[in-house]
C-alpha cells in the first residue's frame, strides 16, 4: 500500500505546485509517449531523469521515492517474466537482460513521471482544469472523488482487518488458497462500506443542490501565466531533443 | 488482569497517542473509558488485544505480556467490538456472522450452534437468522457486531462506543448485559461519549487526555470534577449539572440523592 503515498497530493509552495495542472499534463502526455517510443535503456534513463529536476524544485523527494521503492516489487516481477520470455523466444541471455532492463527502466519513468504530477497537483486544481478543457463536470468530479477516496479506503482496510483480527482470523495462515479466502472478511465490508459511503456523499451532494443547475460558476479559475510558459517551453525543448536522439542519431 | 507499565506509543514520530500510560484494571470491573477526540482511547484499547504493541513500557494480560501472543491468541481472552459494524459484518447470514469467530477457534459444531442460538436470542435478532446482515437496520447492525463476539465467551470485553445510535430500551438492555457479565466475573471496558450512560450504569471511570490517564476512580468521584470535564471537553451529565445549580454540598450523579436535595430546598416532603 506504500506506493499510494507517492501519489497523494500534499500542500506545497514550490513553482511546480504552482503551474497550472494543464500545463502538466502536457509534460506527462509527451513524457508518457517517449517511453512506450524508446526501446535503448539509455535512452529510457534519460526520460526517467527528466523527472528529477522538478522532483528537486518541488521538494517532494521522500514520497516520489516511496512511489519507486513500492514499485520495485511489481518491477522485479516485470523483469523476471520479461527475462523469462525473451530467453524462450529468442534463446538470448544478452537480449534477454538488456530487455528485462528496458522494461524495468520504462516502468519506473512512467511511474516516476506520474508519482510527479500527482504529488504536486491538488485534486481541487485538476478537477478545475478538467472542466476547463471542457469534460464534462461529472466524470471530472466522478475522477477527483476516486483519487480523494484512495487514502481512506487504506485507512479503513486497515480498521477492518484489526476488527476481523480481533475475532481470530488469522490471515498469515494456511496455504495459498486459504490465504486468499482469508481477504474474503476483509474485502466483503471494505466494498459494501464504500458503498455505503458513495450512497451517502452523493445524498449529502445532492442536499446541497448538486445539479441544480446546467452551468456551475467556479470560485477559482486557472489561468496560464509566464511560469506555464516557460515550463511548457522546457519540457517541449526536452521531448524534441530527445526524440531526435532516436530520429537523427538513429539510437532505437 | 490488565496491566499497562509505563506504555508510550506514537503513530507518527514527535506526537504521543499513549504516552507514559499506567493502568491496572483488576478482575470483575466494569470500566469506562473516557476522554476527548483523539485523547488515545481506541490506542489504548487496542494494546490489550495485541492489535497494538507498545513502543516502550509493558502490556500484560492476566499475567502474560502481550508482546508474546498474537492477536488470535489474545482475542480468545480479550473480545473486542468495533465502533462501526460495518468494518466487520461480511457474512451471508446472521446465523453465519455470529459463527465466525467460534470457528477461528475450532470449536466443535454442536457447540457453535448452542452459542450461535443463544447470541440471537440474547440480542433479539432470531427472526434475522438467514437474513444478510446488510439488511438490517443500524441498530440491529449493531447489536449483531456485539453479539458476534459475545458468542464466544472472552473474559475481557471492551466495546468501542457500543450506544451510538442505540434508543434507551436498547441502552438499558445493554446496560443490564454488561452488569451481568461484570456480575459472571468479566471484565468489561467500556469506551464512549455517552455521559449519561456512564452516570446511570457504569461504577468506575478512567479518563485520558492527549494520551495521559488524567484521572482514575469511581464515576461519582470524576463526573462530578468540573475542572477534570472541562479540561477533557466532556460534557458533565445533566444530574452533575443540577447538583452545581442546586449548590449540593456534595454534588452527585444518584438520581434519589438528587432528588431528595432538590425537595428539601422548595421545603416539599421527601419523596
Amino acid at each position: 500500500m506504500k506506493v499510494l503515498y507517492g501519489f497523494e497530493y500534499r500542500r506545497g509552495v514550490s513553482v511546480i505546485h504552482r503551474i497550472d495542472p494543464r500545463s502538466k499534463m502536457i509534460y506527462v502526455i509527451l513524457f508518457t509517449a517517449l517511453t512506450v517510443y524508446f526501446v535503448n535503456p539509455l535512452l529510457l534513463l534519460l526520460v526517467l531523469s527528466s523527472s528529477l529536476p522538478i522532483v528537486a524544485i518541488s521538494r517532494i523527494g521522500s514520497r516520489w521515492s516511496q512511489s519507486i521503492k513500492g514499485s520495485l516489487f511489481f518491477i522485479a516481477f516485470i523483469f523476471i517474466f520479461n527475462f523469462i520470455g525473451i530467453v524462450w523466444a529468442t534463446g538470448s541471455v544478452y537480449d534477454a537482460v538488456i530487455s528485462g532492463i528496458s522494461m524495468s527502466i520504462r516502468f519506473i519513468a512512467l511511474i516516476s513521471i506520474f508519482s510527479v504530477f500527482f504529488l504536486t497537483t491538488s485534486p481541487e486544481d485538476l478537477t478545475q482544469s478538467m472542466v476547463q478543457v471542457r469534460i464534462p463536470y461529472d466524470y471530472a468530479l466522478t475522477f477527483n472523488m476516486a483519487m480523494r477516496f484512495v487514502p481512506t479506503l487504506s485507512r479503513e482496510a486497515q480498521i477492518i482487518m484489526d476488527a476481523q483480527k480481533s475475532r481470530g482470523l488469522e490471515m498469515e495462515k494456511g496455504n495459498l488458497i486459504r490465504r486468499i479466502k482469508n481477504y474474503i472478511p476483509v474485502l466483503i465490508p471494505l466494498i459494501i462500506s464504500s458503498f455505503r459511503r458513495a450512497e451517502l456523499v452523493a445524498d449529502a451532494m445532492e442536499s446541497r443542490a448538486f445539479g441544480a443547475s446546467k452551468k456551475r460558476t467556479s470560485l477559482y479559475v486557472l489561468a496560464l501565466g509566464k511560469r506555464d510558459a516557460l515550463f511548457i517551453l522546457i519540457t517541449v525543448l526536452s521531448f524534441l531533443l530527445l526524440l531526435s536522439l532516436r530520429l537523427v542519431l538513429g539510437i532505437q | 488482569m490488565i496491566l499497562f507499565e509505563d506504555v508510550s506509543y506514537s503513530y507518527s514520530p514527535g506526537r504521543y497517542a499513549l504516552e507514559h500510560v499506567n493502568l491496572d484494571i483488576g478482575g470483575a470491573e466494569l470500566v469506562a473509558i473516557l476522554g476527548e477526540n483523539g485523547a488515545g482511547k481506541t490506542t489504548l484499547v487496542k494494546h490489550i488485544n495485541g492489535l497494538l504493541k507498545p513502543q516502550s513500557g509493558r502490556v500484560t494480560v492476566s499475567g502474560a505480556d502481550t508482546k508474546n501472543s498474537t492477536v488470535a491468541a489474545l482475542a480468545r481472552k480479550v473480545g473486542l467490538v468495533f465502533q462501526n459494524p460495518d468494518h466487520q459484518l461480511f457474512a451471508e447470514t446472521v446465523e453465519k456472522e455470529l459463527a465466525f469467530a467460534l470457528v477461528n477457534f475450532a470449536m466443535p459444531p454442536d457447540e457453535v450452534s448452542r452459542r450461535v442460538d443463544w447470541a440471537m436470542k440474547e440480542f433479539e435478532l432470531t427472526q434475522y437468522r438467514d437474513r444478510p446482515p446488510f439488511m438490517l437496520s443500524g441498530g440491529e447492525r449493531k447489536r449483531l457486531a456485539l453479539a458476534s463476539v459475545l458468542c464466544y465467551d472472552p473474559q475481557i470485553l471492551i466495546l468501542d462506543e457500543p450506544t451510538t445510535g442505540q434508543d434507551s430500551r436498547q441502552k438499558i438492555r445493554l446496560a443490564s448485559l454488561l452488569k451481568r457479565l461484570n456480575g459472571e466475573g468479566k471484565t468489561v471496558l467500556v469506551v464512549t461519549h455517552d455521559m449519561e450512560f456512564v452516570a446511570d450504569f457504569i461504577p468506575k471511570v478512567v479518563m485520558l487526555s492527549k494520551g495521559r490517564v488524567i484521572a482514575e476512580g469511581s464515576a461519582e468521584e470524576i463526573l462530578t470534577n468540573r475542572e477534570l470535564l472541562m479540561g477533557a471537553s466532556l460534557l458533565p451529565p445533566q444530574l452533575a449539572e443540577l447538583s452545581w445549580d442546586l449548590a449540593l454540598q456534595r454534588p452527585t450523579i444518584d438520581l434519589e440523592q438528587v432528588v431528595s436535595a432538590a425537595s428539601k430546598l422548595v421545603g416539599g416532603s421527601q419523596r
